[in-house]
């Protein structure tokens, strides 16, 4: 039985398909198998992201409803060995599937593959009730923004009334100079208020942009420091223990932020 | 002892008072007369809604209203019928409504109840109870507490605060850290000054004076 984890963040526009798309492209060079569900039904990009959006025949309601088998609505991405992906369907909306349905998908595609992520949509409604249905793990994305940290609160509120306990925190786009002059939100502050375990944080990079429009995770790019961001991510979904990595080396910024949450990686 | 015999309870629709049990009327009149005087100002115009505790008789009750309406300006609603019209101290018809009836009348009681929460409140989480409220942990910016009785949160408090919400002004709101987006005492409502983020250093607690809402350290001097 493989692991379903939820990535998802309330409020939209903060990388949540990006940090789909990237772990797991991270976990499949890892070795692992790995399917990518896009959960956005009606307004999917995963398949963008990914740039597959040209191979799709068969979609997630496709499988729910019958139509085809699951297998067939699978596609397989040819760069990396046991990568997958499951597109949602464009022309439906949320009300198309509902969690039950989830439950049982996410269950049959965890006996195939190691690890199911589930892209989630934005919002608290039926789409992400869905997303989270089948999952037994969970990852909250947020930036640091007031309004992105707040739906993230809620977020974490609401998987932990789901029984999704201890939610892990991905911090996304963090401009390291802004922080440095003080003119963002401390990511300590960040980590206090909501509680949780932090994941990774993955430093502003123009890079994200390039390859989103091309349609190769960032990930696969050795010079791109969000990339590296999430090669430490994926390391620690896998169980190691990564120190956080120095973004800054002039000022050492980095090393300090992991040395100030170093006693609350469990 | 002599200084509790009448204890004056504020509510939202204004002023009860309690008369202690064991206490003679000569006392109470007595004591009555010690404690408005010295605010006589305070106390002018403002409408006594019930008397609570001893029970008067008809004679006693006249003499009493009587020196609240003629020598100090105050007006009682309601008359010595309805007064007594009470069963065990809960009004035949207010009796859907027993809890808050029990709840105002042991106001300052250890028996009242209370809810007990572990963990973080976060945004859009509602914590809601006829008695106390105490978190143990953090309230976050977007969570609400909503208490008939007093709150107590051993952490930040960062988010919305209501207590005595029905009607209470004797409550308070108490946190380690208080630093809320609006806090709520009967229908009082107060905010967080604009502009600079309030930084807490100390314990706080927000009570009711004089009709407004005030924020003071919990071991303060005056406590």
């Amino acid at each position: 039985m493989g692991e379903v984890i939820v990535i998802t963040s309330g409020k939209g526009g903060v990388g949540k398909t990006t940090t789909a798309a990237n772990i797991g492209t991270g976990l499949a060079l890892e070795g692992k198998s790995v399917v990518l569900l896009d959960a956005d039904i009606g307004l999917r990009n995963l398949d963008v992201v990914m740039g597959l959006e040209n191979r799709i025949v068969y979609d997630l309601v496709d499988v729910v409803e019958g139509i085809c088998r699951m297998k067939q609505a699978l596609i397989k991405d040819k760069r990396y060995t046991n990568l997958y992906l499951m597109p949602a369907a464009q022309t439906k909306d949320k009300n198309a599937v509902n969690p039950e349905q989830m439950l049982k998908l996410t269950k049959d595609l965890a006996e195939e593959f190691d690890y199911v992520l589930v892209d989630c949509p934005a919002g608290i409604e039926q789409g992400f009730k869905n997303a989270i249905a089948g999952a037994n793990r969970s990852i909250v994305v947020t930036t640091p923004e007031v309004s992105a940290v707040r739906d993230a609160d809620r977020i974490v509120g609401l998987l932990e009334a789901h029984g999704l306990r201890n939610p892990q925190l991905i911090i996304n786009r963090v401009k390291i100079d802004m922080v440095r002059r003080g003119d963002m939100m401390n990511i300590d502050d960040m980590v206090d208020i909501l509680a949780i375990d932090l994941l990774g944080v993955i430093p502003d990079d123009e890079y994200i942009v390039i390859s989103t429009n091309r349609g190769e995770p960032a990930i696969s790019d050795s010079k791109s420091l969000a990339g590296q961001a999430y090669k430490n991510i994926v390391k620690r979904i896998l169980g190691e223990n990564v120190p956080f990595m120095n973004l800054d080396p002039e000022e050492g910024f980095m090393a300090k932020l992991a040395k100030a949450f170093g006693f609350r990686r469990k | 002892m002599k200084d509790n015999a009448i204890v004056f309870k504020g509510t939202k629709e204004g002023l009860y008072i309690v008369l202690k049990e064991e206490m003679d009327f000569e006392d109470i009149l007595q004591q009555l007369e010690e404690k408005i005087k010295p605010s006589k100002k305070f106390f002018e115009g403002a409408k006594i809604t019930n008397l609570k505790g001893k029970r008067l008789t008809p004679k006693e009750f006249e003499e009493l209203v009587g020196v609240l309406e003629n020598q100090y300006d105050m007006e009682y609603l309601g008359d010595y019928e309805s007064l007594y019209s009470y069963v065990n101290g809960v009004k035949e018809e207010d009796k859907n409504r027993l809890n808050q009836v029990q709840i105002t009348n042991q106001n300052n009681g250890q028996e009242e109840k209370a809810f007990f929460v572990k963990g973080t409140v976060r945004s859009g989480q509602l914590i809601k109870s006829d008695g106390n409220i105490i978190i143990l942990g953090d309230v976050n910016p977007g969570a609400y507490l909503e208490a008939v009785g007093s709150i107590m949160v051993m952490g930040n408090m960062r988010g919305i605060a209501h207590s005595g919400t029905q009607g209470d002004y004797n409550t308070f709101i108490a946190a380690f850290r208080l630093e809320p987006m609006q806090l709520r005492i009967g229908d009082i409502i107060t905010r967080s000054p604009d502009g600079k983020k309030y930084k807490s250093e100390v314990p706080e607690m927000a009570v009711v004076r004089r009709g407004m809402i005030i924020v003071e350290p919990i071991w303060g001097r005056n406590s």
